[in-house]
């Protein structure tokens, strides 16, 4: 386990925001966090990185206590703060070269600036980049230590589709090199896409972590089949094994069901009776509705 | 050392790019002593005991970069700093989370010596400026008035929640600094009142001190002045730890 945190609990002005939360983050495995705005991401994340302290419970990131190791540390991970900016007027590799002198064994910044296509913004004011050139460059400064661990702290907040899209391949990228990503997101795709596992949290509890598929198996999500037919007799679908709900809307069906053979069951039986239909789509359960499902669960225990 | 001067070589550039940093402490005193030794010129005056107006001005002026570097500059750039988050950044990496703040104090440091030269060439070169005090005593006068009127400004910074009310705060503190303690207009012309007034704003027992120790007289002579300045520079210090936040 490269990241372990035990019974985490940081209170803020009596409230407790991170309740009694425990989970672990193993080596070269992109690790995200999940949840609506004040769960308790970020300040998690920042008890991790060795930023806050006034915590309770026990944190260990590759096998130091960010409390009390705090140089140690940084010189073996990567941090990319949610909203910070830089100071007024300085360049890019100004900030590159500064960053640099605090690091041990720093990778050169130029090859960095490089590989993610910042090198001709090289002497540019960091206040004159575009919102996606200055996240790339929050990945870049979090790289220069040459890290184990890189924390990415809503990374892709405020991009363009595209500059978002291309920032999930550089991550991608940064775990083939074999570095182990920790990142907080409130984009259910993004989460999806990028997350070898997740850990959803809400109201200051991590309410659950797993991969995205055994979410799904877990909380015993639906698949939709759906597709047009004019002709069809609705009680026949009905009592087909697994089937869980019917709704009809003009030529347009939407069957609800879990069964593991449950789609198979919709096509055999549209098949055998030789049920001429169209635009048939599956729809798989994603991340979303798990997270819906949760948080709607907790809310109305509320 | 070598993070804490790679972040203060950094910091010096960002300095020497503001405008509004580089005119009010290397520019602005300069040309106020232009425009006053300009009218007065420095012969021998009545109103100064028998110094010369640029002589007596350059010391005051010294103490008004010192206002402006350190109630100005450096309590706005700390809590700049903290409130975009920029302090909390350089604080996740391995450099003493010290010499991010030292960095600031040392800028601002070397911008009052930086004007204080330039002043003191423009003196020199144009009016004949006399410096009549022991250079050491000067060196103890200024760095004491800098360490006393910076802890003010470090105060602020630390206590302030956010950039705008540092603002506010700084210029409260600062204007009735620049003109209410002889750093710009000689309390030599002001009515009792007012220099009952000025006894009560840190920056005037800078300015006497400065003065006194630029004209020729012992520090000895500076004890109340001293004491001053080292209880301003105790109280600060002491708020500052107290009460200054990375974010």
């Amino acid at each position: 386990m490269i990241i372990e945190v035990e019974d985490l609990v940081v209170e803020y002005k009596g409230v407790q925001v991170v309740d009694h939360v425990s989970f672990s983050v193993e080596e070269g495995e992109i690790f995200g966090m999940i949840g609506p705005n004040g769960a308790g991401k970020t300040t998690t994340i920042e008890c991790i990185e060795g930023i806050r302290e006034n915590y309770s419970g026990s944190i260990r990131v590759l096998g130091l206590n960010p409390k009390v190791d705090r140089k140690k540390l940084y010189n073996l991970i990567g941090v990319q703060l949610q909203e910070t900016s830089y100071q007024d007027k300085i360049k890019v590799w100004e900030i590159c070269k500064m960053f640099s002198s605090f690091y041990a064994n720093p990778l050169p910044y130029e090859s960095l600036l490089n590989d993610f296509g910042l090198y001709d913004k090289v002497n540019s004011y960091v206040s004159k980049l575009s919102g996606g050139q200055r996240q790339k460059l929050a990945i870049i400064l979090a790289l220069i230590a040459n890290p184990k661990i890189i924390f990415l702290d809503e990374l892709s907040t405020g991009l363009d589709p595209q500059a978002r899209r291309s920032m999930w391949e550089l991550i991608k990228g940064l775990q083939k090199d074999g570095k182990t990503i920790y990142m907080t997101t409130h984009f259910m795709d993004e989460a999806e896409y990028l997350c070898n596992r997740i850990a959803i949290m809400d109201k200051g509890k991590v309410v659950a972590v797993d991969t995205v598929e055994n979410l799904i198996k877990r909380f015993g999500l639906e698949e939709t089949v759906v597709f047009k037919a004019d002709e069809l007799n609705l009680d026949e679908i009905e009592r087909i094994a697994g089937v869980t709900s019917l709704e009809r809307r003009g030529s347009e069906v939407c069957v609800k069901g879990r069964e593991i053979n449950f789609v198979n069951n919709i096509l055999n039986y549209l098949g055998n009776n030789q049920i001429r239909y169209r635009d048939l789509k599956v729809i798989q359960p994603s991340l979303e509705d798990v997270f819906l499902k949760i948080t709607a669960e907790k809310s109305e225990g509320m | 050392m070598k993070m804490l001067y790679n972040i203060t070589y950094i910091e010096f550039k960002l300095f020497l790019r503001t405008f509004v940093n580089v005119f009010f402490s290397l520019v602005f005193p300069s040309m106020l002593l232009l425009i006053f030794g300009g009218i007065y010129g420095n012969e021998p005056s009545d109103m100064f005991q028998g110094h010369g107006t640029v002589d007596v001005s350059v010391p005051a002026y010294i103490a008004m970069i010192i206002a402006v570097t350190g109630i100005m500059s450096l309590p706005l750039s700390v809590s700049g700093y903290r409130e975009r988050k920029i302090l909390k950044r350089l604080k996740a990496t391995p450099i003493n989370p010290f010499y991010i703040l030292l960095s600031q104090i040392l800028v601002n440091f070397i911008m009052t010596v930086l004007g204080m030269v330039i002043l003191f060439l423009v003196g020199k070169i144009v009016f004949e400026l006399n410096f009549m005090g022991e250079f050491f005593d000067m060196l103890v006068a200024f760095i004491l008035s800098t360490l006393s009127i910076f802890s003010i400004g470090f105060a602020i910074a630390s206590f302030s929640p956010n950039m705008k009310f540092a603002t506010v705060i700084a210029n409260i503190v600062y204007f009735p600094m620049l003109f209410l303690t002889g750093a710009t207009v000689p309390l030599e012309i002001m009515p009792k009142l007012m220099v009952n007034i000025s006894k009560a704003i840190p920056l005037t027992y800078a300015v006497e001190l400065l003065k006194g120790v630029w004209l020729g007289k012992d520090l000895s002579e500076f004890s109340k002045e001293i004491l001053v300045l080292c209880g301003i520079l105790a109280v600060c210090t002491t708020i500052s730890v107290k009460k200054f936040k990375w974010e």
